[in-house]
């Protein structure tokens, strides 16, 4: 027993003196642990990463820790160190695909921000649309009445007592043509009216013809029949007296009603 | 008495062949946990369809667990746990990296879908 004592204070002697010149025979870490301890710290203190798959990589903490344990069998060592390293490298991955899927959260965050874009800028559209068309109704002279929205158009649109549209007055129902396109619920009624020159009859035939005069440009513009409706008024219904000229040219026009709809085109 | 020791000699003996048979059974033991473990992670892997993302991986787990088999056969069973053991980290590191990139996969298309949406907007922007 002594004997054994006395060797084993003299190998550990030995081991010391080994360890100051640089020991080599020890016991020491397989080769490569180093290498899986860099790859796990890394993940460890990776902000992103370290907190997503606190399972995997608490397992490949043991692994490494397994890993490191110096050892004289070198199989087993180089065994460990694999391991470790597939350990960490699938807590890695773990992590990654964590982080991926949380960054989706944010991706259709920002998808339904650019459709709501989408749908803002469209909603502006149709606005500066309507904006647009309440200007071009001003500039017809529209008023809001009873009856709907009426759009006077004056006696330039004719020669005195003829019934066909002039060429410029063509410029003047386009405005109307582009309200009808775009308001397809719209259906309008086209009034003639004269001033009171001349017989009864024979205004409200003038007045009638002069009415379906401009149905019939509407209806070659491509406006549906169906919305249209024209009525001839005659000397009935004038809007100022007929005993001056200038009245008489007031009274005599074709009055464009639009009815009103759920659409709104405010002043 | 003679006789009685000879017709009990053979007992003795088959019990004796008994005991050295059961005994050489026992001794190399299969691991089969770990070969199952191993076969497991294999069959997860190749049930996630992990051939068409990570191969190499999953090639690598296929080799090791048939030279596992292998260390089977020749009774190295520690070699065959050990190799086992590194099959099942190999498929379990397979599917991980599957996973990884089916999931970045679908990130990507959301981000083109995303760009793609921003460009529409920025051809139609607004008035006519």
């Amino acid at each position: 027993m002594n004997a054994q004592h006395h060797v084993r204070h003299l190998l550990s002697a030995a081991a010391f003196s080994w360890l100051l010149v640089g020991c080599s025979a020890a016991p020491k870490q397989p080769e490569g642990a180093d290498t899986v301890r860099n790859k796990l710290t890394q993940l460890q203190s990776d902000p992103q990463l370290a907190t997503r798959a606190p399972v995997a990589i608490k397992e490949a903490e043991v692994a490494v820790r397994a890993a490191e344990q110096p050892s004289q069998d070198l199989a087993l060592g180089q065994h460990l160190v694999l391991m470790a390293d597939r350990k960490v490298e699938t807590a890695r991955a773990r992590a990654q695909t964590r982080l991926t899927e949380d960054e989706r959260k944010a991706l259709s965050e920002q998808r339904e921000t650019a459709r709501l874009d989408s749908r803002t800028r469209e909603a502006d559209r149709a606005h500066r649309d309507v904006s647009a068309l309440q200007r071009e109704i001003a500039e017809l002279n529209a008023k809001e009445t009873e009856r709907g929205l009426v759009v006077t158009l004056g006696d330039l649109l004719f020669e005195t007592g003829r019934s066909e549209l002039k060429g410029n007055a063509t410029n003047n129902l386009q405005t109307l043509v582009a309200f009808l396109n775009r308001y397809p619920e719209r259906s309008v009624t086209i009034e003639g009216h004269t001033d009171s020159v001349g017989s009864r009859e024979a205004n409200f035939d003038l007045s009638q013809r002069r009415a379906d005069a401009v149905r019939f440009y509407l209806q070659n513009q491509g406006i549906a029949s169906n919305r249209l409706m024209t009525a001839g008024k005659g000397e009935e219904t004038p809007i100022a007296s007929n005993s001056s000229a200038s009245g008489r040219q007031l009274n005599r026009r074709v009055e464009i009603i639009i009815a009103n709809s759920p659409v709104t085109v405010g002043h | 008495m003679i006789r009685l020791m000879i017709k009990r000699w053979p007992l003795g003996l088959s019990l004796m062949g008994l005991l050295l048979l059961s005994a050489c059974a026992s001794e190399p033991v299969p691991p089969t946990k770990a070969l199952q473990a191993a076969e497991l992670a294999i069959t997860n892997a190749e049930q996630a369809r992990v051939a068409d993302y990570a191969s190499p991986e999953l090639g690598v787990a296929r080799d090791k667990m048939a030279a596992a088999n292998s260390a089977v056969l020749v009774q190295d069973m520690v070699l065959a746990e050990r190799l086992a053991n590194q099959a099942r980290v190999e498929a379990e590191l397979a599917l991980a990296k599957a996973q990884m990139a089916k999931a970045k996969v679908v990130n990507d298309d959301m981000l083109k879908s995303n760009k793609s949406l921003k460009q529409e907007m920025q051809r139609n922007p607004g008035a006519q």
